[in-house]
């Protein structure tokens, strides 16, 4: 089978996730799919493509080879693969029907959502699951949604209502460093502008986590104009935004790139917690285009960053410290991959990835509980089933 | 890095600063009304997720707690459940009946045999039925047995009383005479345990064991009553006879019609014969009182008299239960005996009296003859010794002035003859003054050779004319003594032994002897035997009769021993019959750094020893030597223990368990041990005492004897003086000892 990963199939029958792997550019990278992991029957296949790949067709074949499983797939800045960080590839995973019970639902037209609907929606969705999957005790709720839709917020906001207690994560749709479009779909609908989400109940013990490597300094600034809806700061302690910032740290406004955002992430402080607000890239007239929300009179903090690797391990050992995780569904934020290719440590993270079996896709941005986030690695661990108890 | 570009201008900073001011106050007041909204979403919504992460924490702990009480719980109910099974099954396996009520007297448990003979009533005890519906069950079960007119209701009325205490424990009756006992236990709670115990064997036992010893005390009483030599008569509270003995009846006479179980104590005492009379210390009545008295009965005792003869002793006893006890004693036969020996014994006095009277009258007499005899003595040899004198002037003159040869023998030998009257006349003068209290000594420091010398010179011619040898051992001591008497003493004691010694020699010599100096008169003479040593001291004894007459009348002896005596000066005798004899007399040797000692006036000087609280101890067989010796001593202020043999003396100080001061024994004491074997015995038990042998045995085997046992010899007749000095170095040997103390 031409491009299929030879050593991809997860031929382990024990894991509670089944995962796939093949190029983008694969002629009919459904077939090889299923080769890998067959069809199931899956409750739910999530597809993470690259935006290499003939989104539209795939999104179409993979949901006739399926069956039943709802099948979800994102465009994505960057895969996380066999190989950890990854590009040009196409991952599915497959959720086991014996194992796991999933409910899917679109939210469409993120510029203007119902909100009491979506709410009573996904309260009827989420009984109904429960009805149907009584046994199954963990859950946990997976989001993908529009990168470039700007309405990540209001959309995670909305959906914190309706979920109660079920931990949602989920991950903003990339287009590699292109920042042109990005693409949804649900059982073959392609989509954009939209949320696509699986509620999904298990047998297997789960935990929702979200890491970052940042500490506040103390230095700080202040949003003195911007355009919240665009999330574009125009000015910063009443100077051209970018400017300022460049001033702040040091530097050449004209140097201003990705690799600086990446290394130099601004976070906005909520009560004794941090939340990065991680810039796209710098406008023709001298804005700051941010990656989540942002607002007039807000203080900006410039952040450290402690060494990545050693957090990375940190922070998914500690997940691990009393039974390891099977796998781990995981949202990598496209930055972080920035990061550590600026400084020539992929292969170390990518490793660390592999050995922590993480599979998943480099984001435009987080989403965990109700908040919208940058810069994170943010996923649910998915440990050995619970059977029979 | 400054929030302003320093750079800048100072208008420039100024109007910055407040752009950014205004933008922050816009925040702050518009905050979430603001076009924003994502934002301010944003901000609600990571406020939100911090505090549901902070309760989400509070509540995973709280979760925890609670598997952890409700795992404790579930542990706490599974052990509670197995206590339950464990009590179950162990009040099971009790064999009594065992049921478990609450603090609210509501049955918890109890096991298969509880109420198991109440199968009638008690069937539906199980858990929550309160003890009053227990008690009720028991009741009406007609396998109980009620006591005598009580009804099922009355019963369990006291039953549930009973409950009520706080240790119960009592027996049930049930139907065909089986017993049940049922005790209360109260819990650590307040709750009740009743345990049911078959008894039946146990009362069943017990009563026949009751009846049987009832019977057996019954007939042991009756068989000790008849068996006394006493009549006894019991009666109950109310004075009614419930038991009496033969012997009782034939004490009193009453005759057996009378005596009956509840025969009143007033009838029979109205019952008894006139003839019976009340003796000592009460009458009819009193009795009759004392019988009818309430309360405790001081014990009765007094005598009754029946007929002529009989005497009767009565005692009579209160008894715990208000009854009382009479007995009744023949003792006629004691009472007799007691009226003869006291009329015998006022007989003896009688007779010792008039015996007392007569020996005074005797005595008295004999010390009239006695000093009359004294007076007599001195007088007549006074008044002799005039003429006599006179006679031998006379005497002297006639022969100076005869020439006639045969005239002038005639008139030697009257010279002669009238020498040994005044000598004799002298003796017996000398004895009268020795024999008297009135002599003086005059004691004083001699030299010993002062006595001898002169001595010698006279007694060699005397020597000389029997062809004896005589031989004076010189000397150098001064002694302590009257150098007259004693020099009167020397020359009795040479002149006797040149008298009856026929031929050999005689031997004057002085040794060392301790303290005091030993003169001794050795002669080759015939000897005397050892029963006639004490004899010879007596006044006109003469061993050898067929000596001369002229030799002396043999009062020589008897002025020695009486001088020795009065001196203070030892004198002994060793003899052979056929080897000789020797005199030894003692004489203390004088020390210069001693004052001048004066003896007379012959008085002996009073001695008390009456603050070193003494004790003697006196062993003498014969009774009034025993007396003498005893009155003389406590007359010093010794106390004396006295004992007339051996082994009375050692029963004695057993008995007394003291230890002498000092010991006087004499040697012979008939049968048994001798006084030094007795000495041996009394120092083994209880070390060394001092002691001194008393003995008119003058021989030198017991001289020797005394002398290794470190003992005293004092020769009979005891010398006052010799006595007391002998005691004085007693004390002061055993000064420590004097208190005589115990020592056991």
């Amino acid at each position: 089978m031409d491009g299929a990963q030879p050593s991809s199939a997860r031929e382990d029958e024990t894991k509670a996730l089944c995962i796939a792997q093949v190029r983008a550019r694969d002629p009919d990278p459904v077939a090889s799919l299923v080769d890998q992991i067959g069809t199931g029957p899956f409750a739910l296949v999530c597809i993470f493509a690259s935006p290499e790949a003939d989104f539209r067709n795939l999104s179409e074949v993979a949901n006739q080879r399926f069956g039943a499983a709802d099948v979800l797939a994102c465009t994505t800045a960057g895969e996380l693969g066999n190989d950890g960080y990854e590009d040009g590839q196409i991952i599915a995973v497959g959720f086991r029907a014996d194992l796991f019970a999933s409910a899917a639902l679109v939210i469409e037209n993120l510029d203007d959502i119902e909100q009491q609907d979506v709410i009573d929606t996904l309260i009827k969705t989420r009984m109904a699951l429960t009805r149907r999957a009584p046994d199954m005790v963990s859950e946990f709720a997976f989001l993908m949604v529009d990168g470039l839709s700007q309405r990540e917020e209001h959309l995670t906001a909305t959906l914190a209502s309706g979920l109660g207690p079920v931990p949602l994560f989920g991950g903003s749709a990339g287009d590699g460093e292109n920042y042109r479009d990005t693409w949804l779909s649900w059982n073959g609908e392609v989509r954009q502008n939209a949320g696509v989400l699986a509620l999904v109940r298990s047998h297997c013990p789960v935990k929702v986590f979200s890491l970052d490597h940042f500490a506040p300094t103390d230095t700080r600034m202040v949003v003195t104009k911007a355009d919240p809806e665009r999330r574009i700061v125009s000015e910063i302690n009443a100077e051209p935004a970018a400017k300022e910032y460049a001033r702040i740290l040091g530097k050449d406004p004209e140097q201003l790139g990705p690799y600086t955002f990446a290394a130099h992430p601004v976070v906005v402080r909520l009560g004794n917690s941090h939340h990065v607000r991680a810039i796209q890239q710098v406008n023709d007239r001298g804005e700051l285009c941010f990656f989540s929300a942002i607002n007039e009179g807000m203080v900006l903090t410039l952040a450290s960053h402690q060494d990545m690797g050693s957090h990375l391990e940190e922070g998914l050992s500690e997940l691990a410290r009393v039974t390891p995780p099977q796998q781990i569904l995981g949202c990598d934020c496209l930055l972080r991959k920035i990061e550590v290719g600026q400084i020539q440590r992929t292969r170390e993270i990518s490793d660390i990835l592999k050995r922590h079996n993480v599979v998943g896709f480099s984001t435009y941005g987080e989403q965990i509980g109700a908040l919208h986030v940058n810069q994170t690695l943010t996923g649910v661990a998915i440990y050995p089933p619970q059977l029979g108890e | 890095m400054s929030l302003i570009n320093p750079a800048d201008s100072l208008e420039r900073q100024n109007e910055k600063l407040q752009q950014i001011a205004n933008a922050l106050m816009n925040r702050v007041e518009y905050g979430a009304e603001q076009p924003g909204a994502a934002y301010a979403q944003f901000e609600r919504a990571a406020l939100l997720e911090q505090r549901v992460r902070e309760r989400t924490l509070e509540l995973e702990r709280t979760l925890d707690l609670l598997h952890e009480s409700n795992a404790q719980l579930a542990r706490a109910n599974d052990e509670t459940e197995a206590a339950r099974r464990n009590l179950a099954d162990a009040i099971e396996t009790v064999s009594e009946g065992f049921a478990l009520f609450d603090p609210d007297d509501v049955l918890v448990m109890c096991n298969s045999r509880f109420c198991r003979d109440f199968s009638d009533t008690a069937r539906d005890l199980r858990p929550g039925l309160p003890f009053t519906g227990y008690v009720e069950r028991v009741s009406q079960s007609r396998y109980l047995a009620l006591p005598e007119d009580s009804t099922p209701e009355a019963w369990a009325e006291k039953r549930i009383r009973r409950h009520k205490d706080r240790h119960v424990m009592f027996n049930v009756q049930l139907a065909r005479g089986r017993w049940l006992q049922v005790s209360e236990h109260r819990t650590a709670n307040g709750g009740t345990v009743v345990l049911q115990t078959d008894v039946t064997d146990l009362i069943r036992l017990e009563r026949q064991e009751r009846t049987r010893l009832k019977d057996k005390q019954a007939r042991m009483i009756r068989a000790t009553l008849d068996h006394l030599n006493q009549g006894v008569a019991i009666f109950d509270e109310n004075a009614r006879l419930v038991g009496w003995n033969e012997k009782m009846a034939t004490l009193l006479s009453i005759s057996a019609r009378r005596l009956h179980i509840g025969a009143s104590f007033d009838g029979l005492i109205d019952g008894l014969d006139s003839d019976v009379a009340f003796t000592r210390g009460i009458d009819r009545a009193g009795f009759r009182r004392w019988a009818a008295s309430d309360g405790p009965r001081q014990p009765i005792s007094f005598e009754i008299r029946r007929g002529d003869r009989a005497v009767l002793h009565v005692f009579g006893r209160g008894m715990p239960d208000q009854g009382f006890v009479i007995s009744c004693t023949d003792v006629t036969a004691e009472r007799e005996a007691a009226q003869k020996l006291y009329e015998l014994n006022e007989i003896l006095e009688q007779r010792v009296l008039e015996r007392t009277l007569e020996l005074e009258d005797a005595l008295n007499a004999a010390e009239r003859a006695n000093a009359s005899k004294s007076r007599f003595v001195a007088a007549a040899s006074h008044d002799l010794l005039q003429p006599l004198s006179a006679a031998k002037l006379f005497v002297s003159s006639l022969t100076d002035r005869c020439d006639n040869p045969d005239d002038s023998a005639v008139l030697a030998k009257t010279a002669t003859a009238l020498t040994s009257a005044e000598q004799i006349i002298d003796a017996l003068l000398d004895i009268s003054k020795l024999d008297s209290d009135g002599i003086s000594f005059d004691v004083r420091s001699v030299a010993l050779s002062e006595v001898l010398e002169p001595l010698r010179d006279e007694m060699e011619v005397l020597a000389a004319r029997k062809g004896l040898s005589l031989r004076f051992v010189d000397c150098s001591l001064s002694v302590e003594t009257d150098p007259a008497y004693l020099r009167r003493v020397v020359q009795n004691l040479l002149a006797n032994a040149i008298r009856y010694t026929n031929e050999g020699r005689v031997v004057v010599g002085v040794r060392r002897n301790g303290g005091s100096a030993r003169i001794e008169v050795w002669d080759t003479g015939p000897g005397i035997a050892e029963e006639d040593q004490s004899a010879i001291f007596e006044e006109f004894r003469r061993l050898d009769t067929r000596a001369s007459d002229n030799d002396g009348l043999g009062l020589g002896l008897a002025i020695v021993e009486r001088a020795c005596a009065r001196l203070g000066h030892p004198l002994g005798v060793w003899s052979e019959p056929g080897r000789g004899s020797c005199f030894m007399v003692n004489v203390p040797i004088a020390d210069r750094a001693e004052p001048r000692r004066q003896l007379g006036p012959s008085k002996p000087k009073h001695l008390d020893f009456g603050q070193a609280g003494l004790i003697a101890m006196l062993v003498e067989n014969d009774p009034q030597l025993r007396r003498a010796l005893s009155i003389l001593i406590e007359s010093w202020g010794i106390s004396v223990i006295e004992a007339d043999d051996a082994q009375g003396a050692l029963d004695l100080l057993e008995d007394l368990q003291i230890a002498p001061d000092v010991l006087l024994l004499d040697y012979q004491l008939g049968p048994g041990m001798n006084g030094i074997m007795l000495y041996h015995a009394i120092c083994a038990r209880m070390g060394h005492v001092p002691g001194a042998i008393v003995s008119a045995d003058r021989s030198a085997e017991l001289r020797k004897d005394c002398k290794a046992m470190g003992l005293k010899l004092l020769l009979k007749p005891l010398d006052r003086n010799k006595l007391g000095q002998f005691l004085k170095r007693a004390v002061q040997e055993a000064p420590q000892q004097a208190s005589g103390g115990l020592r056991f």
